[in-house]
């Protein structure tokens, strides 16, 4: 086990007991895990693929069939381990009989953060996350939006080196959500480890430097970011414009496809991008842009997940 | 410690609880009510008005006990703000017992407020404070606290709606089961007997901590009685408090 390691998991499974004769369900099944210090991970998985059983595992929300969770060096079991550790749920409940402020004095105290650093730090985050406007409002009279920007901020309550977070920008409209992004990758530029689940592959591949693909209780594929997106030749589109009069006559190959006023766009693979450009200048074409392409995170997640 | 914390916590849910605001007015009433029934009891309108605030007082805590009792643990789950309490560096029986710690000041909040009414009702009629009420009351505390115990037990591995069938089963038999134990034994089957002694032991005997008739009528108390019952409902608390704690422990959330 490494101590550079923010997260260490080995053989981790999960097997839920079937109730009342009802089948046992294996939701997680030998999970070995690498994040590096000072990373952003990204958990990607379609819904039931166990990320979220795989989070729990982690915060020791639930146990663990077999395997072993280490962060930081630590077993997850270990305070010194979740007083490093910052964990944003999945569709966050707070305590709606509490207002903003008092939620995160509450959750601060749970840390033991002493009272004036705990004063700071509340009013601080309140802000970060854009809702000290609400500080002395009721938590049953905020919008969705807003409970997962107070979640957020009790996640950072303790100012944790490893932040966990479960579908974070489910709840968030698309300011929020470059928000969410922009503070991510502040708090990355500080040093901290932050390792998410999502569904939205274009919030991982926006921020995540290295991603992890889970389907059925099994790791698929993970990796650094480059990686996973050069598992295919990236291709290259090129565009240009034929004169209309000269198309048909040119009986163009299937992948070429051809839009109105002679415009055409065809997909290569790189090691066929010079043939195409010497066929353009043949037929008296004029070149309109060369754009070097790449697989998407959702090209490559629905490869990994077989559809 | 978070127990500290955490009863601090359930203690505010409690008091901004409209619920429970609810019942004591409710329970308050009901004793100002007794003055009313008193008229009708010629002679004996002190003895009614006690008698009616002490009942008064174990139904509605016991009515407090149950429903926020289970609801406490439920909401917590079920509100998903358990996610956020259990990943904290808190040892889950600093939750258990916060959440009991919290609930156990309301319900001496509740109680002290309550006796306060019923002391005030009785000074308006006799002109001085009965104190002969207060170790009945010190029982009923004792006993509202088992109470609580039991529906904190249940809400941890079974459904509110059951959970609160169990805990009033329980409430139930154990103001009978000395009776049942007695009753029981009048029958030849031996196997009838045995039943009924396990539920005897199994289920607290809740009138060892009934003295609400001799604090009235001022009879048959004395410091032995009463301590014996006050050591009984604490041991039973503590004993069903640990066994929670060992459920809530390894429960998956």
């Amino acid at each position: 086990m490494n101590a550079e390691y923010a997260i260490e998991v080995r053989g981790l499974s999960k097997i839920f007991k079937g109730e009342l004769g009802q089948k046992d369900v294996t939701a997680l099944s030998s999970l070995d895990l690498n994040i590096e210090a000072g990373q952003v991970f990204a958990f990607i998985g379609p819904n039931g693929a166990g990320k979220t059983t795989t989070i729990k595992l982690l915060t020791r929300l639930i146990f663990p069939t077999t395997g072993r969770i280490r962060i930081f060096g630590r077993e997850n079991s270990s305070p010194e381990a979740m007083r490093k550790t910052g964990y944003l749920p999945e569709q966050p409940g707070v305590y709606g009989y509490l207002t903003g402020k008092e939620f995160l004095d509450y959750i601060g105290r749970l840390f033991h953060v002493p009272a004036a650093l705990r004063k700071k730090r509340r009013d601080m985050l309140l802000d970060t996350v854009g809702i000290a406007y609400a500080a002395d409002t009721l938590v049953r009279n905020y919008s969705r939006g807003m409970v997962q920007r107070l979640a957020l901020a009790q996640a950072l309550i303790n100012d944790p080196q490893l932040l966990i977070l479960d579908e974070p920008m489910a709840n968030l409209d698309p300011v929020g959500r470059k928000d969410f992004r922009d503070l991510i990758l502040r708090l990355k530029d500080e040093g901290k480890t932050i390792f998410f689940s999502s569904h939205i592959l274009s919030d991982a591949e926006t921020i995540a430097d290295q991603v992890g693909i889970i389907n059925r209780g099994e790791l698929m594929s993970s990796g650094g970011m480059e990686n996973l997106l050069s598992l295919q030749s990236p291709e290259v589109e090129i565009a240009f414009i034929l004169p209309e009069d000269k198309i048909p006559g040119l009986s163009l190959p299937e992948n070429f496809s051809t839009g109105a006023g002679g415009r055409v766009r065809v997909s290569v693979e790189q090691n066929n991008v010079k043939e195409t450009l010497g066929n353009i200048e043949a037929w008296g074409g004029s070149l309109v842009s060369i754009v070097p392409g790449s697989r998407t995170l959702e090209a490559v997640f629905l490869d990994k997940i077989g559809r | 410690m978070a127990v500290g914390a955490v009863s601090l916590n359930t203690f505010r849910e409690t008091i901004r609880n409209r619920v429970l605001v609810n019942i004591l007015v409710f329970a308050v009433a009901i004793i100002f009510l007794g003055l009313a029934v008193g008229d009708w009891s010629m002679g004996h309108q002190v003895k009614v008005i006690k008698d009616f605030g002490l009942s008064a007082m174990s139904l509605f805590g016991l009515l407090i006990a149950v429903f926020i009792g289970i609801r406490m643990v439920v909401e917590e789950i079920e509100g998903r703000t358990i996610y956020i309490i259990a990943s904290k560096p808190v040892p889950r029986w600093h939750i258990v017992t916060g959440k009991f710690a919290g609930l156990a000041l309301t319900l001496l909040l509740n109680i002290v407020l309550m006796s306060i009414a019923l002391f005030a009702a009785g000074f308006v009629m006799e002109s001085g404070i009965d104190l002969h009420l207060i170790p009945a009351i010190i029982l009923i505390y004792i006993e509202i606290l088992i109470i609580v115990s039991f529906a904190l037990f249940f809400s941890s591995f079974t459904s509110p709606t059951l959970a609160s069938l169990f805990t009033i089963v329980i409430f139930i038999v154990g103001h009978l089961s000395t009776f049942l134990r007695d009753y029981v034994e009048l029958y030849p089957d031996k196997g009838l007997h045995w039943l009924y002694r396990i539920i005897y032991y199994i289920v607290p005997d809740l009138e060892k901590l009934n003295i609400k008739m001799a604090a009235v009528e001022h009879i048959g108390t004395n410091a032995g009685m009463f301590w014996t019952a006050f050591a009984y409902g604490i041991c039973y608390m503590l004993l069903i408090h640990i066994i929670t704690v060992v459920i809530f422990s390894k429960k998956d959330f």
